[in-house]
């Protein structure tokens, strides 16, 4: 079985973000990027299936050179090959980045093609639906059990109060969410395995940012609690604050 | 027990400044550094997961199913070559990894320190390439853990008094080991241990004496034993035990290095362990000052922050200068051993005595910080003080390593002197003698009593190191020339000493530390880094001159006076009216 599984290097979720001068960006210098958490769960994924019909799980990954890091964990967790297109940043626009997964993924001839099912940075979740739009094929996303017979691809994935189960033929895309395994540590092995990996790098030309930020704010501060008291008798206080004060009742 | 190879601190006490020891401060390698990050992502990974520091500590144990998930990470092998399938860490990756272990938990930083750093690590410095192939695929995986004795009842920190026998059965091919050894980290689950016994051998002069030989021993051999798992203060979930060996049959190439220089084994594992020790040290501080930070950030008291107040202001900085001293300390000496032609032995017994010391000091302030809650079992603050209090103990007492460090300084510059001497009385035959004494290494070296020019901004720090290095000199030799070979008994004197060249140690490492970062990002980027240096070097060289001072004018007469008296009575014995 020929899996890609695509990655994306994100800030450690204990970054405290800083916003440039400008507004228009994060200052990235004291940052700890690591690997998108979702996509662990698609690298698990990958190598199950790997183990269990063979073939290559390949890591591809779009942005700058500190990107490969992110690479080297998801080839540390055992992936054995690997994708860097290098750009000079990562767009904004999730669009320009799938126009330019899209076209390295169409060289791969691959049958399934992992994502997490969105970043922990610009949330966007949009990724697994804009690839099975743009190589036309089927995407499934919110993934939390897959099965697979023969090219046959059965997928659970969650939405409002229910699982849905959706079925497709390969090739296909799935967007991995918590819940559908237990992404496994990278060993000592698999890290010096991982350094004896060839990261091959290719160069796209990346289309025009259709969405662009306007602003970065932090959000607003929040107050301190109030104990309005420990008995019956503070209800109505309880009662009044919350309706007048946090207007939530 | 001098050494043919260089040694920055036994240079300094005579006044010579190897200072190509120390600029620029070393960096890891990249690759290694890299490795290291992604090491580091998967550990943290496995301890958020599975280490539970505080039921460590409650249950005195380590989970099985965490010593289980340490070795399928591969975490038994990691400062074991990759000839050998380990991962082949520097020891300034292994000092890097037992810092973020100990910051998860100091019981599991142990597990593995006592079974790399100490356990196996004597087959890795001296054992055959045969004992080697035999013993360390095993090892790596942690289907055998490893584990170090040489303590015994009545050898602690005078090493020579060990009881543990070895007879040499030629006939049958194996030595019989007898004896017990205390206080073994790992000593429960180990199945490997590295003994120290003595043997009967002939000396050149034909009489038989006892010499210590070191070991390979391993629980299927038969006869070993162990007590059950001591109930100690802190790092509880550390397994130490006592070993008993009962006519053991130890097959005769088990023997570690050569026979009758088990002592020297034993010391060269000792140096290296003991900046493992360091390292774990400074980590385990980093983890719970990060704890006060945040606990002064948030609590208020007159509406004030906590970390708005002068008296905890103080801590803060104190802690944090104190740390950055001993990390630089720590890996400019992990970087002396790596590159092999080094002797660090002082540097790693002073790594030993500023880290732990500065953990444990640390860990009180930060529990003080804490006020209340510090005191109560819900938080980490007693957990860490109660784990830091052992560092100052074992592998070798902080006491006995300033001895080491004074002696082993003094006795260099004593031989250099009576060299000097010699080459006084012939001066042409002298000449070469007074070029090479430090070693064949140094002769081509710059060798001086001032060293390059550092980042103006370093330069007040640097001048003292130079002037109070010097003084260092000239105190040690009016002390050989007071006290001659007595010197042994002047313990007073000689833990200033020993004190002093630490700080000495400290205050080059910082200095190299920061300038080279200058060098790298700037003075601008390193301001707050320039200013942690200078306060360091301004408080490091106000103690090492009152240590100086207090060599030759002190109360000493009358403190052991005071100690005789007061030993004598087993008592204290006054008391008010």
């Amino acid at each position: 079985m020929n899996i890609a599984v695509c990655v994306k290097q994100v800030p450690d979720t204990e970054t405290k973000v800083r916003i440039s001068d400008d507004k228009k960006s994060i200052v990235e210098d004291d940052i700890n990027f690591i690997l998108n958490p979702y996509d662990e769960f698609a690298v698990e994924e990958a190598l199950k299936l790997r183990e269990a019909h063979g073939g290559d799980v390949t890591i591809i990954s779009l942005g700058p050179d500190r990107v490969t890091a992110a690479i080297r964990s998801a080839l540390a967790m055992g992936a054995n090959k690997a994708i860097h297109i290098t750009t000079e940043s990562i767009p904004t626009d999730p669009g320009v980045t799938a126009d330019a997964l899209a076209e390295v993924l169409k060289e791969g001839a691959y049958d399934l093609i992992f994502t997490g099912k969105q970043a922990i940075d610009d949330d966007h979740a949009q990724m697994a639906a804009l690839l099975g739009e743009k190589m036309g094929i089927p995407a499934i996303s919110v993934i939390v059990k897959l099965e697979i017979d023969g090219s046959h691809v059965k997928g659970e994935r969650e939405v409002d109060g229910a699982h849905e189960i959706i079925e497709c033929d390969m090739p296909c895309v799935i967007g991995a969410q918590r819940g559908l395994n237990e992404p496994r540590y990278a060993s000592l092995k698999g890290i010096m395995a991982a350094k004896r990996v060839q990261i091959e790098q290719k160069s796209v030309s990346l289309g025009e940012n259709r969405l662009t930020v306007a602003e970065f704010n932090y959000p607003p501060q929040k107050e301190a609690g109030k104990i309005v008291g420990d008995s019956a008798d503070a209800v109505p206080e309880l009662l009044r604050l919350l309706h007048e004060e946090a207007k939530v009742i | 027990m001098s050494s043919s190879k260089p040694s920055f601190s036994k240079a300094l006490f005579s006044g010579l400044i190897l200072e190509d020891l120390i600029f620029p401060f070393p960096k890891m390698d990249k690759e290694e550094k890299e490795n290291m990050a992604l090491i580091r992502e998967s550990f943290e990974k496995f301890a958020a997961d599975k280490i539970d520091s505080h039921k460590i500590d409650e249950d005195a144990e380590i989970p099985q199913e965490v010593i289980d998930g340490l070795k399928e990470l591969g975490f038994f092998g990691l400062n074991t070559s990759e000839m050998f399938d380990g991962f082949g860490l520097s020891a300034t990756g292994w000092t890097k990894a037992l810092e973020f272990v100990c910051n998860a938990d100091p019981s599991v930083s142990l597990l593995l320190g006592a079974h790399q750093s100490i356990g196996i690590k004597a087959l890795h410095l001296f054992g055959t390439e045969e004992q080697k192939k035999k013993y360390l695929p095993r090892l790596v995986t942690g289907e055998m853990i490893g584990a170090f004795c040489l303590t015994e009842p009545g050898a602690g920190s005078d090493a020579a008094g060990i009881k543990t026998k070895a007879v040499r059965d030629e006939k049958n091919g194996y030595y019989v080991l007898n004896g017990s050894k205390l206080w073994i980290t790992n000593g429960s689950l180990a199945d490997f241990f590295t003994v120290f016994a003595k043997e009967e051998m002939i000396s050149d002069s034909g009489d038989p004496h006892e010499k210590i030989t070191a070991f390979i021993v391993t629980r299927d051999m038969g006869g070993v034993s162990n007590g059950q798992p001591e109930n100690k203060m802190g790092i509880k979930g550390s397994a130490t035990a006592a070993v008993f060996f009962d006519d053991v049959k130890v097959p005769l190439d088990h023997v570690i290095g050569e026979r009758g220089r088990g002592f020297k084994v034993a010391m060269e594992v000792l140096n290296s362990g003991r900046l493992g020790l360091a390292g774990g040290a400074v980590g385990g501080l980093k983890f719970i000052f990060k704890h006060a930070l945040e606990h002064i950030a948030q609590r208020k008291q007159f509406r004030k922050h906590l970390n708005e107040f002068e008296a905890i202001k103080q801590k803060v900085a104190q802690i944090t200068i104190d740390l950055y001293a001993a990390e630089s300390m720590v890996y400019l000496t992990t970087a002396l051993y790596d590159r092999g032609d080094v002797d660090y032995s002082l540097e790693s017994a002073m790594c030993k005595i500023v880290a732990t010391e500065v953990a444990w000091r640390g860990a009180n302030e930060c529990m003080q910080m804490a006020g209340g809650i510090g005191y109560m079992k819900e938080y980490p603050y007693e957990r860490i003080v109660r784990d830091s209090r052992i560092n100052l103990i074992f592998e070798g007492t902080n006491e006995i390593l300033r001895l080491f460090i004074a002696l082993a300084g003094v006795q260099e510059r004593g031989e250099y002197l009576k060299k000097i001497g010699k080459a006084l009385r012939d001066p042409i035959k002298g000449f070469g003698l007074l070029t090479d004494f430090a070693s064949d290494w140094v002769k081509d070296k710059i060798t001086t009593e001032r060293i390059r020019e550092v980042h103006p901004s370093l330069t007040k720090a640097k001048t003292d190191f130079e002037n109070w290095a010097k003084n260092l000199r000239f105190t040690s030799e009016r002390v050989l020339m007071e006290h001659g070979r007595d010197i042994i008994y002047r313990e007073m004197i000689t833990m200033r000493l020993a004190n002093a060249a630490t700080d000495l140690f400290a205050m080059i490492a910082t200095i190299s530390r920061v300038d080279t970062r200058i060098n790298d990002v700037g003075a601008e980027k390193a301001a707050e880094e320039i200013k942690i240096c200078n306060l360091f070097c301004e408080q490091a060289w106000r103690r090492v001159r009152r240590n100086l001072l207090m060599v030759d004018k002190n109360d000493d007469q009358q403190m052991k006076e005071v100690a005789e008296f007061i030993s004598g009575k087993k008592v204290y014995p006054f008391e008010t009216e």
